[in-house]
């Protein structure tokens, strides 16, 4: 018995050293090429990006390894918070008692949250030529009474998100609220699942991500589901400069040149528990600021402006 | 030699020691971390207050619990009575009326069935169960429309949870002997006669501790639940209602509860319910099992 934990210890001992030996090998072989895993969880609005900026980069830098998971922004806090992630992903204002605890953030890209209906409204074309203004907006997602489509009898079903989510949180400061909560109606989990339960609900109304409502292979809006034109001057009909809703393109370019309001429009971030240091963070987080940007728009987000740009390239 | 393996024995039983205490303390240790965290709220007049408020706005500070034990309460509830009749009667019919085949292959479908993730069982309700709860809604002209209601929730949540239940009901209906059937059927006692006034009337006390340990799981259920019963924050006024049952509130709020005030003793408080809820489930079931134990 003692002579096989004598082998066992001699074995262990064997193996322990030879890793280590091997590892010190590699680095040394390999010290310009950076390696390491980073950890990403948060924001659903910004993950399809983040899966695009990790693929590219690993292109570069095949060594790395990058682990993204959804969740909601408020998930992405929590993380970085608890140190369980490297990076979260952030889709709404960085609050007063966060600042506090020392989080740290970079500006990366920006995107929207639009109002979205199922295609089978039964007063589908005359909301398309109507649209929506702000007032009836707060009415159905702020009032808890039973409002109905305009001019019709059909009551509205309002969808919210559930999880703490920065398009939710977005939505709500763009109606007046200051939180989530304000905002009533049945609420499910994740924008996909919004998206989800929006389609399938004749007389539903919701709010996605720019990305979570356009397809962005066609360009088009998913099947099933459309987005409500926002009525901004309340004149009570879609005017031309209005009315730039049909595709990816032409709501990527009203965000970026302020006809689409914002809130609802707002800057995504990368935030951690404190300013990088680790090398490959570093790296990767500037290399996202670089030659990251060359993906945002083709994956129907917006770019920042040069300025801010660069403010965030300073920060780092 | 003997002095090694003396010593082999004792290093042996200090472990066994250390884990079963690892297993004692754990819950005694979860409790009491909730007790700390969630102290700020635990002040009586607070308490109260909280527990029985509808109010709930964390930004305001105001954190009214009552919607969510509710919620839970009667999903728990909606749930048992999906799941009575029909896992006592499945459990019946594989262990005293299928013939050993296809007992055998029904029991490894159960296995199937307990092994599924609970997302999956969120997501077929999803899909399935919402909208026919949907088109019931609208034959029944309730306010809420959606498919997304406690009703959803209560059948989502006896799918997942009654595999448990059928495995312990089966193990029990086994551990009746052939003895004590054929003297009642000697009586002249029909085949059913047996099974409703004697094996029924035997296990009862098991029956009932069975269902009582499957609905303690099925108020800790969480994601099932949380993706088909709409988490709206009010007391349900009907089966086609939303809730938001107490894991829901959870699951969803975790990452805000880092940043408002007191949010964090909120969220802890209503696990701390949650955990007392299921603690004094399983007392219950305990106290039961124990006296069906003694009888027998």
């Amino acid at each position: 018995m003692r002579n096989s934990f004598l082998i066992l210890a001699c074995v262990v001992t064997a193996l322990t050293t030879a890793c280590e030996r091997t590892a010190n090998d590699q680095q040394q072989s390999s010290s310009d090429e950076i390696q390491g895993s980073i950890s990403v969880s948060g924001a659903f609005a910004l993950y399809p990006l983040m899966n695009v900026w990790a693929e590219e980069f690993r292109k570069e830098h095949p060594k790395v390894k990058i682990n993204i998971s959804g969740g909601g922004a408020g998930k992405g806090m929590a993380d970085v918070l608890a140190g369980a992630t490297d990076l979260g992903m952030f889709s709404r204002e960085i609050k007063p008692e966060e600042r506090d605890k020392g989080v740290w953030w970079v500006s990366v890209a920006k995107d929207a949250v639009v109002p979205t209906i199922s295609d089978k409204n039964p007063i589908l074309s005359q909301l398309k030529k109507e649209g929506i203004t702000r007032g009836e907006l707060i009415n159905y997602f702020l009032k808890e009474g039973n409002e109905t489509w305009k001019n019709s009898s059909n009551k509205v079903s309002v969808f919210t998100r559930s999880d703490a989510a920065g398009a939710a949180d977005t939505w709500a400061k763009y109606l007046g609220a200051d939180s989530q909560e304000a905002i009533k109606g049945v609420a499910v989990y994740g924008d996909p699942g919004l998206a989800e339960a929006v389609k399938k609900d004749p007389l539903a109304i919701g709010y996605n991500n720019v990305i979570y409502a356009y397809d962005l292979t066609s360009g088009k809006k998913y099947p099933g589901l459309e987005v409500l034109p926002i009525d901004i001057n309340g004149n009570g009909k879609i005017d031309v400069e209005e009315d730039f809703y049909h595709d990816i393109h032409s709501i990527t370019a009203a965000i970026a040149d302020g006809r689409y309001p914002s809130p609802p429009a707002r800057e995504l971030y990368l935030i951690s528990k404190e300013k990088p240091t680790d090398p490959l963070m570093v790296t990767f987080l500037q290399w996202i600021l670089d030659s990251g940007q060359n993906f945002v728009q083709e994956n129907g987000y917006i770019l920042l402006s040069d300025e801010v740009l660069t403010t965030q390239k300073n920060s780092l | 030699m003997i002095a090694t393996r003396l010593y082999q024995e004792h290093l042996r039983s200090v472990w066994m020691r250390i884990a079963l205490g690892l297993i004692v303390i754990l819950p005694i240790a979860i409790g009491l971390s909730l007790v700390y965290k969630s102290w700020p709220l635990l002040q009586p007049n607070e308490l109260f207050t909280n527990l029985l408020s509808t109010e709930w706005s964390p930004v305001q500070g105001k954190f009214g619990l009552w919607p969510f034990i509710c919620s839970s309460i009667i999903v728990s509830f909606i749930g048992l009575l999906f799941m009575v009749p029909v896992c006592l009667s499945a459990a019946i019919f594989i262990t005293q009326f299928a013939p050993a085949w296809l007992s055998r292959s029904l029991r490894s479908i159960i296995d199937i069935l307990a092994g599924i993730p609970s997302v999956i069982f969120g997501l077929w309700g999803v899909i399935t169960i919402v909208p026919m709860v949907a088109s019931l809604a609208v034959a029944y002209g309730a306010t809420n429309t959606t498919g997304y209601s406690i009703l959803a929730a209560g059948l989502v949540v006896s799918f997942s949870v009654s595999p448990y239940i059928l495995n312990m009901l089966m193990e029990l209906f086994e551990s009746v002997s052939t003895d004590l059937k054929e003297s009642a059927l000697a009586l002249g006692a029909s085949y059913w006669q047996v099974i409703k006034d004697v094996l029924l009337k035997k296990l009862r006390p098991g029956i009932i501790a069975a269902f009582t340990l499957g609905v303690s799981k099925t108020f800790g259920e969480t994601i099932a639940v949380l993706m088909v019963v709409g988490n709206m924050v009010k007391v349900p006024e009907g089966l086609f209602s939303a809730g938001y049952p107490l894991p829901a509130l959870l699951a969803n709020n975790y990452g805000e509860m880092m940043t408002i005030p007191r949010y964090d003793a909120a969220l802890m408080l209503s696990a701390l319910i949650l955990f007392m809820i299921v603690l004094v489930f399983n007392l219950l079931a305990r106290t039961l099992v124990n006296h069906y134990y003694t009888k027998l």
